[in-house]
């Protein structure tokens, strides 16, 4: 089978700090204007941007203000596909709890990647946990 | 500014809190900063989302530890009239559907026979029926 052509919309090495994260999804919701996705897509995907990034920083690169996070949107064929990849250790992510979970609701850890998990139709970890990449099939 | 927090306070200890814009990375501090000024003297905070356009995690844990300081004192937690964006975010989380109402006027209604109870003596507002809202 033939592999979808890929197209790199917007690629970025991002200061490690928290200021950077919404500077960064403005650029990206410039470039998904120009795609004509429905408002439900948009709306995805920037909340997905958005966890990623701010979990890279505060929990990869620990609120390190020498660090970088690297991200990156890109077309495949009918699939956005968004990677976020910091400089952190990584992290065993089948160890997330479940925030849904009652006696997990008050714990703060957790909600950012199962919202992620909700909002896209695939979510892979790389790098041992440092990097995740973030897949929306758009219906177009 | 993408935030803006109105407080009104509706009766005495009763406030409704309404933020109007996004709350995200960047603003979540905002309205954590306004919601604890009012949280030591609240019997209630009712919170009216109707010009909140977009809620991530950081602001949802604002919800979160506001709903867990009321319950420590015994207090309510409501909140009324989410956009579909983000009820859809909330229905995501399983966040508080305990504490939605239809309307700030059903808030209202309930929040006067939930406060009319406690001063005649009907509800004891420790008892674990109240921990949900």
């Amino acid at each position: 089978m033939m592999k979808e052509p890929k197209r790199m919309l917007l690629k970025r090495r991002l200061p490690n700090r928290l200021e950077h994260v919404n500077a960064f999804i403005k650029e990206a919701l410039d470039r998904f204007a120009n795609l004509s996705l429905p408002e439900d897509d948009i709306f995805h995907l920037k909340l997905a941007l958005e966890e990623a990034l701010t979990n890279a920083m505060r929990h990869g690169n620990r609120l390190n203000p020498d660090l970088f996070v690297d991200v990156s949107v890109e077309m495949e064929g009918r699939k956005l596909v968004m990677k976020v990849k910091d400089e952190g250790e990584g992290f065993d992510f089948s160890k997330i709890p479940d925030p849904t979970q009652q006696d997990n609701k008050e714990k703060p850890n957790g909600r950012g990647v199962f919202l992620i998990k909700q909002l896209m139709n695939e979510v892979e970890f790389f790098d041992g946990g440092s990097g995740i990449k973030m897949t929306k099939l758009l219906e177009r | 500014m993408s935030l803006q927090v109105k407080i009104e306070e509706r009766e005495p200890g009763v406030y409704v809190v309404a933020p109007a814009g996004k709350v995200n990375t960047d603003t979540y501090a905002e309205l954590e900063k306004k919601v604890n000024e009012v949280l030591p003297q609240a019997k209630a905070v009712i919170f009216e989302l109707k010009d909140m356009t977009y809620i991530s995690s950081m602001g949802l844990s604002v919800f979160f530890r506001a709903k867990a300081k009321l319950a420590e004192k015994r207090a309510k937690f409501l909140w009324v009239n989410p956009q579909p964006q983000v009820q859809k975010v909330f229905d995501c989380m399983k966040v508080l559907p305990d504490a939605m109402v239809a309307s700030l006027e059903e808030a209202d209604e309930y929040l006067d026979s939930f406060l009319d109870g406690v001063q005649k003596g009907q509800i004891d507002p420790r008892t674990p029926h109240d921990e949900g809202a």
